[in-house]
């Protein structure tokens, strides 16, 4: 199954993933985020806040957005 | 009806504004791929350089040469490392405008405080009132500038603007640690919020900004929040407590206790540039407790200077008086013919 899946962590990442059918939203962050806490993002898909037992359907386009970013003088 | 045509309108602007983005980031490998060619070409010429002075048994020169070229090699390395991490990053795809206008629609639920301006062309997102250990900071406009889009790889196209601020003591521009002068300093967050731009993601972009707003990174900020209300020392600079700074009167800033005195007639806090000195007693005191001397001019405190004359100028006047009265007392000497003593 496919969904469009982007990240805006770090480097950022934007682009279409395949995903065993069934799974839901927060098995889907533990997998690409693991070990970070889910409380610190913002997961959204296509465009809405989903429960994390939210079950994701071909063609969602899941959004990670993190909500606690450090600012710095010295960025680039 | 009337707010589904403005947002398609102000899609349109989004998407305009993309493609300048696109446009801008392809004029920008133009210019870093001149840059490559032209430290390959300066690689060429130094081959040259070499060879000629390899022919010629000139070992010096040769050696000159290789030294060059090892500087430059690892300018050149970076360059390219740097390019090649630019070329590489995902391709940039423009939303469609559907996207675009979905996008809009997301930001009106998400952003309970989102207005934009078409003829401006910016987008504004209202943040809540930011507070960082225990300190607020006011809320904050994060003001998107469309036609500033093109200018992304070289500036950040939006203001972080203070609504209501509290200022750094020591610096009125900086509004909250990680914002100077209403930009915001991105620090981990910057590649993302450049990519999310890149690619018309508008509100994860608003989320990200107000993501640094709502953080306070202690390793970077502009000013700490630790001496957030800490003044800076008009003279010396070192920061201070507000119990610690004393305010000088006649000039109307803060010092701090080694740049500050007080004046020894009035009690009034004086820094130590608008003290003086009495030259006879040697006290500081502030220029309200101070006069010149009528004769001389020099500036003495009040209380060292006598109906308007200092401690000398009154003992030389009260010698000419007295000579003066010498002189009236004494009868005249009598007069006495030429060449007779």
């Amino acid at each position: 199954m496919r969904i469009l899946y982007i990240n805006n962590d770090g480097a950022g990442f934007a682009d279409y993933l395949e995903i065993a059918e069934n799974t839901t939203v927060e098995q889907f962050f533990k997998i690409k985020m693991s070990g970070a806490n889910a409380s610190d993002y913002m997961i959204r898909v296509n465009r809405q806040p989903v429960p994390k037992d939210y079950i994701l359907q071909e063609n969602d386009r899941v959004t990670i957005t993190p909500t606690k970013i450090e600012g710095a003088v010295l960025s680039s | 009806m009337k707010q589904h045509k403005t947002r398609i309108k102000l899609a349109n602007v989004i998407l305009l504004a993309l493609i300048e983005i696109k446009k801008a980031r392809l004029k920008d490998i133009q210019l870093k791929l001149e840059d490559i060619g032209y430290r390959s070409s300066e690689a060429v010429k130094d081959s040259h350089r070499f060879a000629i002075s390899l022919g010629k048994d000139w070992q010096s020169a040769a050696q000159q040469v290789l030294d060059k070229v090892s500087r430059d090699m690892n300018d050149f390395s970076y360059h390219l490392s740097r390019f090649k991490e630019f070329v590489s990053r995902d391709t940039v795809s423009i939303p469609a405008l559907p996207d675009i206008v979905s996008e809009l629609h997301q930001m009106e639920l998400e952003f309970e405080q989102f207005r934009f301006d078409l003829a401006g062309k910016t987008i504004s997102v209202i943040t809540k009132p930011i507070v960082l250990e225990n300190i607020t900071f006011g809320a904050f406009e994060i003001q998107l500038h469309l036609n500033e889009f093109n200018k992304l790889y070289q500036n950040r196209p939006y203001r972080v603007i203070a609504l209501n601020p509290n200022p750094a003591a020591t610096d009125e521009d900086v509004t909250h640690p990680h914002v100077s002068h209403e930009i915001l300093c991105e620090g981990d967050g910057h590649t993302a919020i450049s990519k999310a731009l890149e690619q018309g993601r508008i509100c994860d972009f608003f989320t990200m900004v107000i993501g640094v707003l709502e953080n306070y990174n202690s390793a970077s900020p502009y000013v700490s929040i630790d001496d957030w209300e800490r003044r800076g020392c008009y003279d010396c600079g070192r920061t201070m407590s507000s119990e610690d700074s004393y305010y000088c009167d006649s000039c109307d800033n803060d010092f701090c206790d080694h740049c500050s005195t007080y004046c020894q007639k009035c009690d009034t806090t004086v820094c130590l540039g608008c003290s003086y000195e009495c030259p006879a007693c040697g006290q500081p005191v502030c220029s309200r407790c101070t006069a010149k001397c009528k004769d001389c001019e020099e500036v003495f405190c009040k209380d060292c200077l006598t109906d308007g004359l200092c401690q000398s100028c009154e003992e030389q006047r009260k010698e000419e008086d007295e000579y003066g009265e010498e002189q009236e007392s004494e009868p005249l000497p009598s007069v006495q013919s030429d060449s007779l003593g």
